[in-house]
């Protein structure tokens, strides 16, 4: 028991001893850095985030008012006078604030092989030229046009038109005389739209180094023997003469089993070139260009009817069936393709006139899918 | 052989054409087309009265100017006209206006009334088609509401040729700036939509930002640097009477703009160093955090149904755009191009998202999918910034400057398909554009 007591103050004493004593074997404190603070105010603080603002809150702000010049109190007395000290500079007046806006108004109103090893020539001097950074050469803008083909800007006295026509003159008395009509061509077309975004930069991505000089060809040895190249073999008269049969057996065998119904269409179909050339016409004459975007969803199918020389039927053009769009939506999109019919109609589609029944009564399906965006 | 195999080949053919000699109508699919202006023709409308002479004339200038500056008409020169309207009533003689291609006719007729009122009536022509689009249409205003009206008119045509509305009548507020880069004077100023009849409504004598219809565009909320700190102030058009909006001492408020319903509106408040967005009802002054990231959030706008908020944010580490619920939550990231992505602003017609991205040294104006999908750049420049939509969500305007000490700050306007990119006409520098809806 004793022994515990003992151990317990030997204990105490070592720790109020070393509590005591220790901060005399305690390493001298780490140097510390000592910077001088001051308090500042509030308006003092302000003025500091101030500073810290956009420039462009400095440009108004940080003008300091014009001193006022008091006029009629009389002049203060004159200080002691101090000769060597510089008189301040007045204080820029700051610029006049725009008049305040007049109010009264504001009322809102009612995008050769050869077998000879090229002959390496030594290289011309260095004649090339970086291109600049930014060209300052101004690029045409692509044409506001689109359309399924691309079409090349027509020559500046060409008549735009939905047709390419040469131009027919009268210069010599002719056997057969001919109507004198002016050039025309298509308009210039792209095929997509070319957005600023997408448009390809004005200057050149990399400078094209001037090409070598070419090798200077030596004389032919020996001419070589010609070689003859196979003509393709033509075909044959009796080819020709079964092909022929076939279309006609066929057109045969279309005309008698189409002619049994006095109203539906008779005679040979058209061929696929002709119903393209059909399409071609009618898409040339579409212009979705001014169309709502829910019209651009709207599918209509368009029945007309075309007299025997190809001109829409007056008051034919009718709506068979419309998908995909609201009631405004599918007038807006029935109008696009009967201005279609109507105009690209105007000078008659070409068509076969032996194939009249066949083509009598068309409807057209207007899909504008591809055309939302372009 | 032969013979007998081709004759065997017709009787086959015969016998499965006549179900197909009895289809019908010839069918096609046309699945291209052309997109281009269409060609139109405006006849100065007639003045049924000597008083109206001059404005009938220049009313339809301001319609022919309405419908060619949308890039989707283009104007057939008087000069080519065959036949001229000389009375509103008489029949029109579509074979000389299809002889010159005018897909759509004008016209219109100005008289002035007793008590000086100004009448304007006008009917639309398909031209081919030989009939009216619609019926005519008649406005009755002051004489000094004259451009207007005509704007109306142009309104009127726009919609009954595209099938969707006008944005004539508007009007948009934006920040004028003159003087040099370095010292700039900044002043809201509001003018038509097509840069006519400007109007001041604050002086020059504080910086003021990024200006905001109201949806009924009697109001006008701004930033202005009046106090020293950013806050929000809230204009009242008619009047020009203003006040502050956002008024917590030691912060900073900006970026704020209407929901749908005219009385919420979002905001980035500033705090202690953080930037996050807020929403208060007006009406109330009660305000609600909807962001509580230690990232910047800001440049908030809210869909048409004002149940969802899109915006800006660095917490991913680059400036990307998120899309979140109207009363907070988490959000959803939506851009994820290259590049940073900023300023993004809601379509009227809830299905696009304008915004300004910046990617290899330019700035490019584009538009989204709300959901992120088929991002499309429109522009691209040394700075663009800023996109506000036209109220029929057809047209983006913007804020374009030019480099250099001299650069000037200008407006644009560009379709959402990327045509007919030009500028607003403008006198001075102008920033910060907000289009207003339109009017009644």
């Amino acid at each position: 028991m004793n022994t515990g007591q003992y151990i317990s103050g030997a204990g105490h004493i070592g720790l109020i001893g070393w509590l005591l004593l220790g901060g005399a074997f305690a390493p001298a404190p780490e140097p510390f850095e000592v910077t001088e603070v001051s308090v500042i105010s509030t308006e003092e603080f302000e003025t500091m985030l101030a500073a810290e603002r956009p420039p462009e809150t400095a440009t108004d702000v940080s003008v300091p008012p014009a001193p006022e010049v008091p006029q009629d109190q009389p002049a203060p007395p004159a200080p002691q006078a101090e000769p060597d000290r510089p008189q301040p500079e007045a204080a820029e007046a700051p610029p006049p604030p725009d008049p305040r806006p007049d109010v009264s108004q504001l009322a809102p109103p009612p995008a050769e092989v050869t077998d000879q090893p090229p002959v390496l020539a030594p290289p011309p001097p260095e004649t090339a030229v970086l291109a600049p950074a930014v060209s300052d050469r101004p690029r045409p803008r692509p044409a506001p046009r689109v359309a399924p083909q691309p079409v090349a800007a027509p020559e500046p006295d060409v008549k735009v038109d939905e047709v390419k026509r040469e131009e027919a003159v009268t210069e010599a008395p002719a056997e057969t005389p001919r109507e004198e009509q002016q050039a025309t061509a298509p308009e210039e077309a792209t095929t997509e739209i070319v957005t600023e975004a997408t448009e390809e930069p004005a200057a050149p991505a990399t400078s094209i180094r001037p090409k070598t000089r070419p090798a200077r060809s030596e004389p032919a040895a020996e001419a070589k023997p010609e070689t003859k190249t196979t003509a393709k073999p033509k075909p044959d008269a009796d080819t020709t003469t079964r092909r022929d049969a076939v279309k006609d057996a066929l057109a045969e065998a279309l005309a008698g089993a189409a002619s049994e119904p006095a109203a539906a269409p008779s005679g040979p179909p058209l061929t696929s070139g002709e119903k393209d050339a059909l399409r071609v016409a009618v898409q040339n004459c579409w212009n979705v260009g001014s169309l709502s975007s829910d019209a651009l969803r709207t599918t209509v199918v368009v029945a007309v009817s075309l007299s025997e020389d190809g001109h829409p039927v007056g008051g034919s053009v009718r709506m068979v069936s419309a998908s995909g769009g609201t009631t405004e939506a599918t007038r807006q999109a029935f109008e696009a393709a009967r201005r279609a019919i109507i105009r690209c109609g105007a000078s008659g589609f070409s068509l076969p006139k032996d194939k009249y029944t066949q083509w009598r009564d068309i409807e057209m399906t207007f899909n504008p899918e591809k055309m939302r965006i372009k | 052989m032969m013979t007998r195999f081709l004759t065997l080949l017709a009787a086959c053919v015969a016998l499965t054409l006549p179900v197909a000699a009895h289809a019908g109508p010839l069918r096609i699919e046309i699945t291209e087309g052309v997109i281009e202006p269409l060609p139109f023709a405006v006849p100065n409308f007639v003045p049924e009265s000597s008083a109206a002479a001059k404005t009938a004339a220049d009313i339809a200038r301001v319609v022919a100017e309405d419908l060619s500056g949308t890039g989707l008409f283009r104007e057939i020169p008087s000069g080519a006209f065959i036949s001229q309207i000389t009375s509103f009533s008489s029949p029109v003689q579509f074979a000389d206006w299809k002889a010159i291609n005018a897909q759509a006719l004008i016209t219109g007729a100005v008289s002035v009334q007793a008590g000086g009122r100004l009448v304007i009536k006008f009917r639309v022509y398909d031209v081919f088609a030989g009939q009216e689009l619609g019926t005519g249409l008649q406005f009755a205003g002051t004489q000094e509401g004259w451009r207007r009206m005509a704007h109306k008119v142009a309104d009127a045509v726009y919609s009954r040729i595209t099938g969707e509305g006008g944005y004539f009548d508007s009007r948009v507020v934006f920040v004028s700036e003159t003087g040099p880069k370095d010292k700039r004077r900044k002043r809201l100023a509001i003018m038509d939509y097509d840069g006519a009849n400007v109007q001041f409504l604050t002086d020059s004598s504080s910086i003021v930002l990024a200006p905001r219809f109201s949806p009924t565009g009697d109001r006008i909320l701004y930033t202005s640097y009046e106090t020293g700190f950013p806050k929000i102030y809230v204009l009242d058009v008619a009047s020009v009477g203003r006040r502050v909006l956002e008024s917590q001492a030691g912060t900073m408020s900006f970026a704020p703009r209407f929901g749908p319903d005219g009385r919420t509106v979002v905001y980035s408040l500033t705090e202690g160093g953080n930037t996050d967005i807020y929403r208060m009802d007006i009406t109330t002054g009660q305000s609600q955090r909807l962001t509580s990231a230690p990232s910047i959030e800001t440049a908030p706008s809210f869909n048409p149904d004002g149940n969802r908020v899109v915006f800006e944010s660095d917490r991913s580490g680059t400036q990307q755009l998120y899309v979140m619920s109207a009363t907070g939550g988490e959000p959803q990231r939506i851009s994820f191009g290259q590049g940073r992505y900023g300023t993004p602003v809601w379509s009227p017609r809830g299905d696009l998202i304008a915004f300004t991205k910046q990617n290899k040294g330019r700035f490019h104006i584009g538009v989204m999918r709300a959901d992120g999908s088929e991002e499309r750049l429109l522009t691209a420049s040394f700075l663009d910034e800023g996109p506000t939509w036209s109220p029929n969500g057809r047209v983006i305007m913007f804020t374009r400057e030019t480099q250099g000490a001299g650069g000037q700050s200008s407006l644009y306007s560009v379709d959402i398909s990327g045509r007919n990119l030009k500028r607003v006409r403008t006198e001075g520098g102008a920033s910060d554009p907000a289009w207003s809806p339109l009017q009644n």
